[in-house]
């Protein structure tokens, strides 16, 4: 029986925290959006045998989503460059928070939680340049915006928190564009760099690609002990089959990752995603342009290649990885091996993001 | 599978629509062609390795190639890199023939060691050179450069043979799409998007490298860019790329293209006014011109063919290939 005490004690849980936890909605392991059939679009929550913990329709395209570290939240960016981005119950779909950039930035990509949820950054550009910036929104606050630092770069398009919970790690992509339609304006001169700054945006350390200027740094994965991985999208060339993946640690130059000259050819130039396996010890980068995921052990020694079409989307998993496609496959990849887990009648978009991580 | 989920908006879509039929009248052949030709290339080369002698049966290669060349799934996925390397951005292949011939080395001289050489000096452009380039191709019987052609060719014979016997294989691995285990095709239609993926990349390329490298831009043509030109090639490959693009097409939808056939057509009287075959003359605005009709054809041939076999198979480019980030 409820006590009239008790009662009125869940009643003001309720109204202090009306928000449900990620176990409320079926306890995803990751985000990932999707575009449906009929061509419109949805958030899911997936779990790590594939199948899904819930879905919501979202209103647009969203970009990047991130995934609040307890609340069942996810914010969603528009296509960048953006001036919106959405907080999303992940209970019902319903858009609890519009987040609106201020009048000379726009979203540029990912966004990332603090580890206690406390706050969210956002990677952002100053619109008439492209001067990175870092967003600082107060997620108790309806998600009002609190602060900016700057991102020490060009065009920052990812962002994550380090392992020492004091500083962040940006990876700006250092490509200028124009500020309606997404034109690259600087491709010749373009200088990406990878920048850790603390919380409070001081430059801790900035690193660059010495003889791969042109190629834009977009993607990150941390792991537990500080080891950052960096992917990169290469905007020289066509052809030229550059590296795609370094690893970096503090006060260390960057571990170009190569793979044979073949293997290179074959991704096009181009790495969607990147993500360390689930017990860290090595790393990947998928390719949706040559459908393929290249593994490297964590010194940077190239493991080998898997083949999926339109792969792209990639997050850590107790056996290895999970990959997702286009096509509607989410996929384990164990040691060299890809089985299927489950296949939707969507196409799963860019990323699988991590819920907790 | 266990976590099979599918939602409500499920439709029919075509199953492996036209793939045996690519397999069988398009794809395999192809491929059991290049393995022929490159055979027919080592013998002639071993026989007598000068540029005069192989010059003839290297085009006979290079035309089987076109036939199944761009494919990038399977086998290909990184074989084809080895057979036709290029564009050759970074200009490695004359540079390591050049390190070879200088070091007489060793793996120049066994066919079997070589296949693990750079893909740069291996397949059909490591060869052009020594038949086409004045740096390379006044080598003598009996000289070092002469094995290298011999090993070449010999290599390009095994890669030949490895992809036609790897091709009977996948062509399993697409027939079988949808079944339990196979986790390259997780449904049927994959099978057909993956072929259909393939043919358009091939006219994407020939729009884009093929006829974009020696454009270049209008103030700057670069025509030493263009694929195979010190052989008199470029156009003679663009079009047997597309009628290849074309003959898949065909094959897969297993119905008349004539929109595709007219896209056609019109591609091949763009190509009739072009008076230089290997785009050689591209700084003049006029024959500059043409070349960039001939390119706007390749598109307009591509957007045909996604009109005409994509929206009636239900095929969509790639999300995610498509779309950056």
């Amino acid at each position: 029986m409820t006590t009239r005490r008790v009662f009125i004690a869940s009643l003001l849980a309720a109204s202090a925290n009306p928000a449900a936890g990620w176990a409320a909605v079926g306890g995803p392991t990751y985000l990932a959006a999707a575009k449906c059939r009929d061509g419109s679009h949805m958030l899911a929550g997936l779990r790590e045998d594939g199948s899904v913990a819930f879905t919501v329709p979202l209103p647009a395209r969203g970009h990047a989503a991130a995934a609040h570290p307890e609340r069942a939240e996810a914010v969603g960016f528009a296509r960048r460059p953006g001036s919106y981005a959405m907080v999303v119950d992940c209970r019902d779909g319903t858009v609890l928070h519009r987040l609106s950039a201020p009048q000379d930035r726009q979203f540029n990509g990912h966004g990332t939680f603090s580890p206690d949820g406390a706050l969210l950054y956002t990677c952002e550009q100053r619109v008439e340049d492209s001067e990175g910036f870092v967003g600082i929104w107060d997620t108790a606050a309806s998600y009002s915006r609190i602060g900016e630092f700057r991102s020490h770069g060009v065009g920052p398009h990812d962002i994550r928190v380090m392992p020492d919970h004091q500083s962040l790690v940006i990876a700006n992509g250092g490509i200028r564009t124009d500020r309606w339609d997404r034109a690259k304006l600087n491709i010749d001169v373009m200088r990406p760099n990878l920048v850790y700054v603390d919380v409070t945006g001081a430059l801790l350390e900035r690193r660059d690609l010495p003889g791969f200027y042109q190629n834009s740094i977009r993607h990150l994965a941390v792991r537990g002990d500080g080891l950052v991985g960096l992917a990169m999208q290469w905007e020289g060339e066509a052809g030229y089959a550059p590296p795609l993946l370094a690893l970096h640690r503090r006060g260390a130059p960057p571990v170009l990752c190569e793979a044979p000259l073949q293997d290179e050819l074959a991704m096009g130039g181009y790495a969607g995603s990147v993500a360390f396996s689930g017990d860290g010890s090595e790393i990947a980068i998928t390719s949706p342009r040559g459908g393929r995921i290249h593994r490297f052990s964590d010194g940077g020694v190239f493991l080998g290649a898997v083949s999926r079409a339109d792969v792209c989307g990639l997050a850590p998993h107790a056996g290895g990885y999970v990959a997702s496609d286009g096509l509607g496959g989410m996929l384990l990849l164990r040691g060299g091996t890809l089985t299927a887990l489950a296949r939707a009648d969507v196409a799963w978009d860019n990323h699988l993001v991590a819920i907790r991580a | 599978m266990r976590h099979l989920f599918l939602f409500a908006t499920l439709f029919a879509t075509p199953l492996s629509a036209g793939v045996p039929e690519a397999l069988d009248e398009v794809i395999l052949p192809g491929f059991s062609d290049f393995a022929e030709a490159t055979k027919a290339l080592s013998v002639a080369a071993q026989a007598d390795c000068t540029p005069e002698a192989i010059e003839a049966p290297w085009n006979a290669a290079f035309d089987a190639w076109t036939q199944i060349g761009d494919i990038r799934i399977g086998p290909s996925e990184t074989g084809a890199l080895s057979v036709a390397f290029w564009p050759d951005t970074r200009g490695f292949t004359p540079r390591v023939l050049g390190n070879l011939i200088e070091a007489r080395a060793e793996v120049g001289t066994d066919p079997e060691a070589f296949a693990e050489a750079s893909i740069a000096a291996r397949g059909l452009f490591a060869l052009e050179r020594m038949i086409y380039d004045a740096d390379f191709n006044a080598y003598a019987p009996g000289s070092y450069a002469c094995t290298l052609v011999r090993t070449i060719t010999a290599e390009l014979a095994g890669q030949g043979a490895a992809l036609d016997a790897g091709w009977d294989g996948f062509a399993r691995v697409m027939l079988s799409a949808g079944e339990d285990g196979n986790t390259l095709y997780l449904a049927p239609e994959e099978a057909t998007r993956a072929l259909y993926t393939q043919l358009l990349g091939s006219l994407e390329f020939t729009a884009d490298s093929r006829l974009g490298r020696p454009l270049g831009t209008f103030d700057r043509p670069r025509p030493t860019r263009a694929e195979a030109w010190r052989a008199g090639r470029p156009l003679r490959n663009v079009l047997l790329d597309a009628d290849a693009a074309v003959a898949q097409a065909r094959a897969l939808a297993g119905f008349d293209l004539p929109q595709t056939d007219a896209a056609l057509a019109r591609l091949h009287a763009a190509a009739d006014k072009i008076d230089d075959p290997s785009f050689q003359n591209v700084k003049d605005p006029a024959a500059r011109l043409r070349v960039e009709i001939l390119q706007q054809h390749v598109r307009a041939l591509s957007d045909t063919i996604e009109a005409e076999l994509g929206g009636a198979l239900g095929l969509t480019a790639g999300f995610n290939s498509q779309d950056g980030d």
